[in-house]
């Protein structure tokens, strides 16, 4: 499904992904485990087509070149990221934006769009499996939610849009217990034999709730080991130093 | 120009029934605007916006003279619908109707015959121009007690004229406790003319006025629009303003705040394409204790255009507890677009509530970036944005009917 092969992504100067490799199948789920500046976020965002990075080598998803499709038809084709600090936006309504997207997606597939009643429906029905308060999707999105509620807001757009490819970019940070169960119950309940999931995260927490395949640590911009899910637990044992 | 402006006064007076006393009165006011001309940069108050240049380099020579004898056709075609309204229809500064048909009569005063007064306490250049060629000025009064049931819409026309001055006043008058919702749309079918619309209004005790105004319409025109708004006691007005479709409009809006627990509401929105150039100038004066303004501006700007906001408040040493704020926010598209914001506290009393703030900027890439990962283009990201921006401002209108019309004429539809 997805296929990248000797990513090198600069800013400014900076090398931060170096011959960056990695294969996701369908129906597999990765963790990407790493420090403080190793190139998690970088990855996430080069993978939804974020500008201001000087890239050079592959990355393929369903054989399609990646870097010759805009943010927009990377969501189309069916990548979705999970945003690390999912941004406010003033004077747009939650409801009517997801039912933009899933429209604007659904068109670009050629499927029929849902109108304001079929989508009520599916929005309510997701909602609910989430425990996210109804009401919050009539407020403006991500206005004045909690860190917790912003997270879910995330994992509820991934529900409806139901992407082939979902990158969750440290969606465990600021959650408490109870939300990150959450959380993690509306991933496990995505999981498809054609469904893949990139998680990265700082801690091995989500990984007891998330069962990974896989599981990569990532520093300084190169995977340095790739295992079970026994290695996230080796991690959270040993720490990242010894990896330097 | 002065030549010119003399022999089309003339014209006018000839084919006109007004009294001695007012013609009178009228050539004082003339030879006053003679004296001074169109504001130029030099004034304070026309230091962002040139009009006499504005007019000598998108007009050119103008005709002050207008055949006033002469109806004009109506073409209802104009007329908002879906929305029951009374109605005052200018066509090139003609009162052709004015038609309260979903009103009590008697609750409502109509004249045509008030005297002009030589000592209007708000003058500029351009009133005294006003009250030199303006028509028949129309004074209404809304009874006491008495709240308007459909709002007044009131539409301003040009078709067929060119590189003229037009002139028009109207004067209201809000007895006691009444109230009235004004909706102004401006809709030109000419181009190149100078449009100089002047309204009066007294808002007596406990009344209400809610002013719309709506330049829309794509046009090549150059407007002056002035308010001026005199409230006493427990009084409420509040101006909406959408300055989007002439070539040059500046709303300028005086409010005195003269009775107690009187407040003032503006709210605008500058929605600017090409080389457009327009402006708000208020002047909120807080003259005694416990009186209240509000004002909110946003800006979206494009291509070559300019927004300016000057935004005065001024509170007299005896406005005690006065409750000011102003905030003034632009997005601006392009780096070819210019926001000019000038604020002022003007404050001689010692327990105020005043602020002030303004911002300008670019649309956030991260926003842009967020909205397309979800599927959204640019464009439709954009646009999501900025209607987004927009909608805090439509949101301030209190006259639900009139909040939805707007927003669909935006496009701001939910």
């Amino acid at each position: 499904m997805l296929k990248i092969n000797n990513l090198n992504a600069k800013i400014k100067n900076k090398s931060i992904l170096k011959d960056f490799k990695l294969e996701i199948n369908p129906g597999e789920v990765h963790a990407i485990m790493g420090p403080n500046g190793s190139g998690k976020s970088t990855l996430s965002n080069i993978l939804s087509g974020k500008k201001g990075y000087d890239v050079s080598g592959e990355i393929l998803f369903e054989n399609k070149n990646l870097f010759k499709l805009e943010t927009e038809e990377r969501a189309h084709e069916g990548i979705f990221l999970a945003f690390q600090y999912p941004l406010e936006i003033p004077g747009v309504n939650t409801n009517i934006f997801l039912k933009t997207s899933l429209n604007a997606i659904k068109k670009a597939r050629g499927e029929k769009e849902l109108d304001a009643l079929e989508f009520l429906n599916l929005v309510k029905k997701k909602a609910k499996e989430l425990k996210f308060e109804e009401e919050k999707l009539n407020r403006q999105l991500n206005v004045g939610f909690s860190g917790g509620e912003k997270k879910k807001n995330e994992i509820l757009q991934m529900s409806i849009l139901q992407p082939k490819l979902s990158i969750l970019d440290e969606t465990d940070s600021g959650l408490d217990i109870d939300a990150l169960r959450i959380v993690a119950d509306g991933v496990n309940s995505l999981r498809k034999k054609d469904n893949s999931f990139l998680i990265i995260t700082h801690y091995q927490r989500l990984l007891d709730y998330i069962k990974p395949d896989y599981v990569h640590v990532l520093i300084n911009g190169k995977i340095m080991k790739s295992g079970g899910p026994e290695l996230a637990i080796e991690l959270e044992k040993k720490g990242y130093e010894s990896y330097n | 120009m002065e030549e010119k402006i003399k022999n089309d006064f003339e014209k006018i007076i000839e084919n006109s029934k007004f009294s001695n006393k007012d013609i009178e009165l009228k050539r004082d006011f003339l030879n006053k605007f003679i004296v001074s001309g169109f504001p130029n940069k030099k004034l304070e108050n026309w230091k962002f916006s040139d009009l006499n240049q504005i007019i000598k380099k998108n007009i050119g020579d103008l005709s002050f003279y207008t055949n006033y004898s002469i109806p004009n056709k109506l073409n209802p075609s104009i007329y908002i619908d879906g929305l029951e309204h009374n109605k005052i229809v200018f066509i090139n500064g003609r009162i052709e109707k004015i038609d309260f048909k979903y009103e009590e009569k008697d609750k409502i005063q109509i004249s045509d015959q008030f005297e002009l007064k030589k000592d209007t306490k708000v003058t500029n250049s351009l009133i005294n121009l006003n009250n030199a060629f303006a028509n028949k000025y129309f004074k209404i009064v809304i009874k006491k007690n008495y709240s308007i049931r459909k709002p007044l819409v009131i539409y301003h026309t040009t078709n067929n004229i060119n590189s003229k001055n037009i002139n028009l006043r109207l004067d209201f008058v809000l007895e006691k406790n009444s109230s009235l919702k004004i909706v102004d749309i401006f809709n030109d079918q000419s181009e190149k003319n100078f449009i100089n619309v002047f309204y009066n209004f007294e808002l007596n005790q406990d009344s209400i006025l809610k002013n719309y105004k709506i330049d829309q319409i794509e046009n090549n025109n150059i407007k002056y629009s002035f308010n001026n708004i005199v409230q006493q006691e427990n009084s409420v007005s509040e101006t909406f303003i959408l300055s989007s479709g002439s070539n040059f409009i500046k709303n300028e809006i005086n409010c005195d705040l003269i009775g107690k627990y009187s407040s003032a509401f503006i709210n605008g929105i500058f929605s600017l394409k090409q080389k457009k150039h327009h402006e708000i100038k208020t002047n909120i004066n807080h003259l005694i204790d416990n009186t209240k303004s509000y004002q909110l501006i946003k800006s979206v700007l494009e291509n070559e255009s300019k927004a300016v906001y000057q935004g005065k408040i001024f509170v007299d040493s005896k406005a005690q507890k006065t409750d000011g704020y102003q905030l003034s926010k632009a997005i601006l598209l392009n780096e070819t677009t210019e926001f000019n914001a000038k604020p002022e506290l003007e404050i001689y009393a010692d327990d105020v509530k005043c602020s002030h703030g303004s911002a300008s900027g670019s649309l956030n890439d991260d926003a842009i970036f967020y909205l397309m990962s979800r599927g959204l283009n640019y464009t439709e990201a954009k646009k999501l944005l900025i209607n987004g921006f927009l909608l805090e401002v439509v949101e301030k209108i209190t006259d639900s009917q009139i909040k939805n019309l707007i927003k669909n004429m935006i496009g701001l539809k939910e």
